[in-house]
C-alpha cells in the first residue's frame, strides 16, 4: 500500500509538471507574437472532458452492468470528440488565414495536446485506483 | 428474431469486427467527423473574411467572398442529421410491438425529410461549386471556398452514417440496417 501511494504522488507530480509545461506552451504562443487568440485553445481543451463527465450519470442506474447504448452517454461522447477535434482545428484555421503565427500554432497545439493528454491520463489512473477499492 | 435475410457480407463483417467498445469509437468518430465537417467550411468563411488584395495590385479586391448563399447547404445538412438521429430506430423498424402502424408511419416519413435535407445539402453545395466558382472561372485560391463547402456536407454526411451505424450494430443479436 505503502509503495503505491508513492507511486501515485510521483504519478501526481508528474502531471503537474506536464500540466504546466503545456500550459506555459499556450501562454507562450500567445506572449511571444502578443496575439491572444490561442488562449482559446487553452479553454477548449480544459473544457473537453466535460460532457463526458456531466452525461455520464445519466441513463444507466447502479444495477445494468453491461453498457447499453442510452442516448445521454452517445451525446456526451460525441461532443466531446466534437471539442477536442476543435481544440486541434482552431489553431490550424486561424493560421491558414494569417491571423496567428505558424509558429504559435506549432506551439498552442502542443501545448494544448499536453493539457489534453495530462486530463485524460489523470482520470485514468484515478479510475484504477478507484477501481482498486472495490 | 427473423433478421438473418438482411445480412450482407460488408454489414456482417463489420458488426463482427464491432465488439461493445466498437460503438465508442464510432460515436468519437462520428463527433470528429462532424467538428472536422464545420471547421473545414468556417476555414473558407474565415479565409474570405481575412481575404485582402494582392500586394502588387492593390487596387483589385478578391472577386467572391463566401457569402450566406455558401451557409445554406450546411445547414440543411445540419438539420438533417439533427432529424435523422432524434428518431427511435426502433420505432422505424416496426416490430418491436408498439402496436401503432401510424406511429411507424409518421417515423419513416420524418426519416425519409432527414435524409431527403442530407442529400439536399450535398446537391446544394456541389451546385455552388459548380454555379459560383467553376463557372466563373475563378483562380484556384477562390475554388477553395467550393470545395471546402462540398466537403463540409460529405463529412457530415459521413458522421451520421457512422452515427447511425454504431448505434444500431450494438445491440448484439441485432445486425440489421435494413431501414
Amino acid at each position: 500500500l505503502n509503495m503505491a501511494t508513492h507511486a501515485g504522488i510521483k504519478t501526481v507530480i508528474l502531471l503537474s509538471f506536464v500540466l504546466a509545461v503545456g500550459f506555459l506552451m499556450i501562454i507562450l504562443s500567445c506572449a511571444l507574437w502578443s496575439n491572444w487568440l490561442p488562449l482559446l485553445v487553452a479553454l477548449t481543451f480544459v473544457l473537453a472532458p466535460l460532457p463526458n463527465a456531466i452525461f455520464s450519470h445519466c441513463g444507466n442506474d447502479d444495477f445494468t452492468t453491461d453498457y447499453e447504448g442510452s442516448g445521454p452517454i452517445d451525446l456526451g461522447r460525441f461532443i466531446t470528440a466534437t471539442v477536442v477535434v476543435t481544440g486541434f482545428a482552431l489553431p490550424l484555421v486561424l493560421t491558414h488565414s494569417d491571423i496567428i503565427r505558424p509558429g504559435a500554432c506549432a506551439m498552442s497545439i502542443i501545448g494544448g495536446a499536453l493539457v489534453y493528454g495530462t486530463i485524460l491520463a489523470y482520470s485514468s489512473v484515478f479510475k484504477q485506483e478507484e477501481a482498486d477499492y472495490d | 428474431s427473423s433478421n438473418d435475410d438482411h445480412l450482407s457480407s460488408p454489414c456482417l463483417s463489420l458488426a463482427r469486427a464491432t465488439t461493445r467498445g466498437g460503438r465508442t469509437i464510432g460515436i468519437y468518430l462520428a463527433g470528429g467527423l462532424f467538428a472536422l465537417a464545420n471547421w473545414t467550411f468556417l476555414d473558407a468563411a474565415i479565409l474570405s473574411a481575412h481575404a485582402h488584395a494582392p500586394y502588387e495590385d492593390p487596387q483589385i479586391p478578391p472577386p467572391v467572398h463566401v457569402g450566406f448563399v455558401d451557409w445554406v447547404p450546411g445547414i440543411c445538412s445540419l438539420l438533417g442529421m439533427l432529424v435523422v438521429n432524434l428518431i427511435d430506430k426502433d420505432r422505424v423498424r416496426g416490430e418491436e410491438g408498439f402496436g401503432d402502424s401510424r406511429a411507424v408511419w409518421r417515423a419513416r416519413l420524418f426519416l425519409f425529410i432527414g435524409f431527403a435535407l442530407m442529400a439536399g445539402g450535398l446537391a446544394g453545395s456541389v451546385t455552388i461549386l459548380v454555379l459560383k466558382y467553376v463557372m466563373k472561372e475563378l483562380p484556384e485560391q477562390f475554388l477553395y471556398y467550393g470545395y471546402a463547402n462540398v466537403s463540409q456536407n460529405v463529412a457530415l454526411m459521413l458522421s451520421a452514417v457512422v452515427l447511425w451505424i454504431s448505434q444500431s450494430v450494438s445491440s448484439e443479436y441485432e445486425y440489421n440496417l435494413s431501414i
